[in-house]
């Protein structure tokens, strides 16, 4: 146990907490928390009130994101949507195993937590688990190694290799700025839980999910539409039971739905997406539309703005979800022209943009990944945009503190 | 390079990107004043090509998994004849799942990244069964 003076501090915006390294902690998501001054944790919109006292072993507290998806890791657009948002592009490691699922850039690191499989291909079938059974995750390495990095100890890290289904050696992973765990059980896991600053669900619905694993799979020999119903039917039971749970812990999740602007629209082109907000979580402000707190039912297109079929419609408002406060903000239909994109942004609230514009161009930057003309790609920037204030946040409160006491 | 302007209705903003490349025309068109026709084609062809594999190692890859996904398949719907509940079944239904997603983010790599995975191992390994280049 590390010896941690107290100083008394008055931070930026008058948050101040105790905290030692090594200790374990009381809130979901503050790294480690002893006591507070007061008792009020959550952040209303004037700010918290608690105290923040940071002891730190120097900077090497990493910030971590879970991100919890059915669609593969790593590679997905998310990712490299969210890399973006912090400049430059991730890579697979470079010179080492081809078959990394690893991705790496300035500030960020993607783990795949395929990686932490404790049973490869052959042993899940001997075992008759699926992949999305806890049986075959060892979930205390995971919670051990992500607890190392956010202490700024490197790892040797496992590979799972997609494509031969086994396990290989292990490839060192150092500590990053970020470091983002994406897979299939991000929030399973409570000691893990714990150890995230930010989570995020990915929440694809059932006609949705149909509709894109056909546009992925139809063009394979072998595949039908047969075979691809049967495989989502034949996993939906352990998605269900263990996967979809994690949800109610996620601070944000993103649902995507078919649209209700289209009658029996089945193809899934056009999408209904919901950005399901936490409130009261830490350094993260719920976006929201004109007046935050209130419910609002907006159709941008009119006279100002004319639209291609079948339009743009979003809502905004307070709810409930599994028990918690959340604001939610749904977009339905599609961006078909720039200008329509500029003038959603221009009144959207509490972005997290550095400079008006961000998002259309971040968005623009990207604009052949999928999802690029409806509320998956808007959402997906926006949650990026909030985990770089996240950042930003958790390390002010970091590099102050210590230069406060000094001034003390 | 095209220069990109757009009105909103609350302002002018003016960016010139240094490049774009999409693979949605009606996105281009309408966003871009592409000066030239001919030229914007032409982008678009080059993306087209690089967006195979380059190298030996990356072009098996792509052939093994294609084959696993072809197998697979066959196989979950023999084990899943009998009971389509069984843990057998299931099992066999989640490595379609697996081998198709994995075929998936090799495609979606190619064509978005637009580079070989293979690219940095390569760099270091030329020498390699994997790494002599593909030719078509």
């Amino acid at each position: 146990m590390a010896v941690c003076p107290v100083y008394t501090t008055q931070s930026l915006n008058s948050t101040c907490s105790i905290s030692t390294p090594s200790k374990t902690h009381f809130s979901s998501h503050h790294n480690h928390l002893v006591f507070y001054r007061t008792s009020k944790r959550t952040s209303k919109r004037g700010g918290s009130s608690s105290c923040v006292i940071t002891c730190s072993a120097g900077d090497s507290q990493t910030v971590v994101i879970g991100l919890a998806a059915d669609s593969g890791c790593g590679k997905s657009t998310f990712m490299r949507r969210l890399t973006s948002v912090f400049g430059g592009a991730a890579e697979p490691p470079k010179g080492g195993n081809p078959d990394s699922n690893t991705l790496i850039s300035d500030m960020t690191t993607v783990i795949c937590l395929d990686d932490y499989h404790s049973l490869d291909r052959t042993g899940r079938k001997e075992k008759g688990v699926t992949a999305l059974d806890p049986r075959a995750n060892d979930f205390d390495l995971m919670y051990e190694q992500v607890k190392a990095l956010k202490s700024g100890i490197a790892v040797d890290k496992p590979i799972y290799n997609h494509v031969t289904g086994l396990l290989d050696p292990p490839e060192l992973i150092k500590p990053p700025k970020i470091l983002v765990i994406e897979g299939l059980h991000p929030m399973f896991d409570e000691r893990v839980r714990d150890l995230l600053d930010f989570s995020i669900y990915l929440d694809i619905s059932n006609e949705v999910k149909f509709a894109w694993k056909i546009q992925r799979d139809m063009a394979e020999r072998g595949h039908s539409l047969e075979s691809i119903k049967a495989s989502i039917e034949a996993r939906k039971p352990d998605f269900d039971a263990f996967i979809d749970p994690q949800k109610q812990y996620a601070d944000a999740v993103i649902e995507v739905l078919p649209t209700q602007l289209i009658p029996d629209d089945n193809e899934g082109k056009v999408l209904r997406v919901r950005l399901i907000m936490k409130e009261g979580v830490e350094h993260f402000s719920p976006v929201y539309l004109f007046d935050e707190g209130s419910t609002i039912s907006w159709i941008p297109c009119g006279r100002k703005l004319t639209c291609s079929y079948p339009g743009i419609k979003f809502s905004y408002g307070p709810d409930t979800y599994f028990g918690h406060e959340v604001s939610v903000l749904e977009m339905d239909g599609q961006f078909d022209r720039l200008d329509e994109l500029i003038y959603v942004e221009s009144h959207l609230s509490n972005l997290s943009t550095k400079f008006y514009g961000e998002v259309t161009q971040q968005m623009l930057k990207h604009a052949d990944f999928p999802g690029s003309n409806n509320g998956t790609g808007l959402f997906q920037t926006i949650v990026g945009l909030k985990i770089r204030d996240l950042y930003e946040q958790i390390t002010a409160i970091k590099t102050a503190a210590p230069l406060q006491a000094t001034k003390a | 390079m095209a220069t990109l302007r757009f009105n909103s209705l609350t302002g002018t903003l003016e960016k010139n990107p240094t490049s774009f490349f999409s693979s949605n025309p009606r996105l281009c068109w309408a966003y871009f004043q592409c000066n030239n026709k001919g030229e914007r084609r032409a982008s678009r062809m080059t993306v087209k090509a690089m967006g195979a594999a380059k190298y030996k190692g990356t072009q098996m890859r792509e052939k093994k998994l294609t084959e696993m996904i072809e197998k697979k398949v066959t196989e979950a719907k023999q084990v899943c004849e009998g009971d389509e509940t069984s843990e057998e079944c299931k099992v066999a239904w989640d490595e379609v799942e697996e081998v198709s997603q994995a075929k998936a983010d090799l495609r979606l790599r190619l064509e978005i990244e637009k580079k070989d995975p293979l690219e940095s191992f390569c760099q270091e390994n030329p020498e390699t069964e994997e790494c002599r280049i593909y030719e078509d």
